[in-house]
């Protein structure tokens, strides 16, 4: 496929604002967004000039997005086009409203146009009439702040609020998974998984994914508020994207939620390292798992589980927990029985051999395991969730006599 | 999973741990500066490489070609470990009794490869600092893994020296300031030297 065209387009534009832009670089950008994540080309468009835009701090770059900066305050603006620090006037339909968190506030919810959403504050000084859920509204002179890097629109006692004549259906556009940044989001997911509850008032929590990659989502208990359906695809629109210790996570609370019946070929979001196995922690080798059912923990030396207490009939299994380092990172890996065996070259039932007949026991297996892998070169790939990459494959690097030459090209080059 | 496992594997995973640098042993040679990141009594050391790259950790695998145990009541071992440009010397300790069982397990010649951290030693305040490698894991490997090291390491030294040449982060000017004596341009030569060495 050809980018150049489209890459060429963003780049005048960018030169308009006196920025100059290699279009090789964005075509980069497009090429990866199209071909590797299978975004549209439109879409693809929009999310890198707006990348850009903010990479430069221009504002208001995205395609139909009315164009020119001196549109003026009372010209009705482009949700997504809007950003922090401007004072703005917008049309849209009030998609959600929220409980207001403080008696400051009148309302408080997410307000949106064919472009995107944006959650919104009524103060109660504002003497804004109350809005309604589905109802569409041109909002004159608001602010947009700035709040833990999401943007928010504050009405405030300057703001003019008017129900509109639109009433116009409003079709949401979803972006991948990949693509979410903090504010409003909406999304097609799967739903991959179920967490524990932790909190009284949680109703759920687990990871959505699409075809790009996954993230954490949340339900608070609430009236009207459903379960999800673990391995269910949904459209979820206008989600919160919330950040938390540099992870994204949707708040579904305010989202407009419908079932879908397609199915998702949900991606990992896979990594490949390659370096060196420069530690195996303790715990690797062979250990005991607890047999009841759903548990699975490790087992101590005594056969004890943290839950199950002394679980004679345990079960054997194999794994590896190390560090793989590259000589940049050091990423902590998880081997798991598969892996373990075709890295290792001991099976499962030659461990149990050794731990059942050896003296030092499964001591004995996690030392032969270390001595055939501990600084040996491999390359694994694998999904990594919470800084710990889970393996799924893992393979020994051979030499590359084109990579060494290539090496000697380098390194001789500029003698 | 229970929640409390998971919070507590996220804790345990937003520590991160010192990368182990891939450095040559006539480049390691030549380190004089350290430093301690923090005030901390626990805070890392790091040596800076001449090249403009601090390392509290490095991994190498070359040919342990002797090693010898000492002391008394503290026992140690001392080796040396060989690579295409010159001589490692490590040592391990009784504070790091694994690696030192490892160690002694080993009889030279074999290939090895060692994660360790270097320091600078010096025998009294005038004299030059030595750079010898603590031993935290040493492990006996083949020549396909210390052939593997070579190309990997020549790859990140010719990284470090085009970083040099262009970079203003504060390692590389601090590395102008302490080394004003070394051309990185050398170690270009070493590395080049070093893959001239494997057969093709």
């Amino acid at each position: 496929m050809d980018f150049s065209e489209t890459a060429d387009r963003i780049s005048r534009k960018f030169q308009k604002s006196g920025q100059t832009i290699d279009p090789k670089k964005i075509e980069g950008k497009l090429r990866r967004l199209i071909e590797e994540f299978g975004v549209q080309p439109s879409e693809a468009e929009r999310s890198v000039t707006n990348d850009l835009a903010k990479e430069f701090n221009i504002p208001q770059m995205a395609p139909g997005g009315g164009g020119g900066k001196s549109g003026g305050i009372t010209e009705p603006r482009k949700i997504a086009d809007v950003s922090p620090e401007e004072w703005v006037t917008i049309e849209g339909k009030v998609v959600a409203l929220s409980a207001p968190g403080s008696p400051a506030i009148a309302q408080s919810g997410i307000i949106a146009d064919d472009s995107g959403g944006i959650r919104f504050v009524a103060w109660a000084k504002s003497n804004a009439p109350a809005m309604t859920v589905g109802s569409w509204y041109h909002i004159e002179s608001a602010v947009v702040d700035e709040f833990k890097g999401i943007a928010s629109l504050k009405i405030h006692s300057g703001t003019t609020v008017k129900e509109s004549g639109n009433d116009g259906a409003l079709i949401p556009s979803t972006v991948p998974v990949v693509n979410l940044h903090t504010g409003v989001g909406s999304v097609r997911a799967k739903v991959i998984q179920e967490w524990e509850v932790t909190h009284d008032r949680m109703l759920q929590s687990g990871i959505l994914g699409d075809e790009t990659g996954t993230i954490k989502f949340v339900i608070w208990k609430e009236a009207g508020k459903e379960k999800l359906a673990v391995d269910s695809v949904y459209n979820i629109f206008y989600a919160q994207v919330d950040e938390f210790n540099g992870r994204l996570s949707l708040n579904l609370n305010t989202a407009t939620i419908m079932q879908d019946d397609g199915d998702i070929l949900v991606s990992w979001g896979i990594v490949a390292v390659r370096g060196a196995l420069v530690h195996i922690a303790p715990g690797s080798g062979i250990i005991k798992r607890c047999p009841v059912e759903g548990c699975n923990r490790a087992l101590s030396r005594q056969n004890y589980c943290p839950v199950h207490e002394i679980q004679p009939r345990f079960i054997y299994d194999l794994r590896i927990k190390g560090w793989l380092d590259d000589g940049e990172k050091t990423h902590n890996i998880l081997l798991q029985r598969d892996v373990v065996e075709s890295l290792t070259g001991i099976t499962l039932e030659a461990a149990k051999e050794i731990a059942e007949n050896n003296p030092l026991g499964m001591d004995e297996v996690f030392l032969q395991m270390r001595d055939r892998v501990l600084g040996r070169y491999i390359t694994c790939d694998g999904r990594e969730i919470d800084n710990r990459l889970l393996v799924n494959t893992c393979d020994r690097l051979t030499f590359e006599s084109s990579e060494h030459a290539a090496l000697l090209n380098r390194a001789g080059g500029a003698l | 999973m229970s929640t409390n496992a998971r919070e507590m594997g996220r804790k345990e995973g937003s520590f991160e741990r010192e990368p182990a640098r891939r450095v040559f042993a006539s480049e390691l040679r030549e380190c004089r500066y350290d430093f301690k990141e923090g005030t901390d009594e626990k805070s890392p050391t790091f040596v800076l490489l001449p090249t403009g790259e601090r390392c509290n950790r490095i991994f190498i695998v070359g040919t342990l070609t002797e090693k010898q145990r000492q002391g008394d009541q503290n026992i140690f071992y001392r080796g040396r470990v060989v690579d295409p440009t010159g001589t490692f010397f490590i040592m391990a300790g009784s504070y790091q009794p694994e690696a030192m069982q490892q160690l002694a397990r080993i009889e030279a010649p074999a290939f090895v490869a060692v994660i360790g951290k270097p320091s600078l030693y010096r025998k009294d305040e005038a004299s030059t600092p030595m750079v010898s490698v603590r031993v935290e894991s040493i492990n006996v490997v083949d020549k396909d893994t210390r052939d593997l090291w070579v190309l990997d390491t020549a790859a990140r030294t010719l990284d470090r020296i085009d970083i040099f040449k262009t970079s203003t982060v504060p390692d590389v000017i601090k590395a102008k300031e302490q080394y004003p004596a070394i051309d990185p341009a050398i170690f270009r030569r070493m590395a080049y030297d070093a893959l001239a060495q494997i057969k093709i």
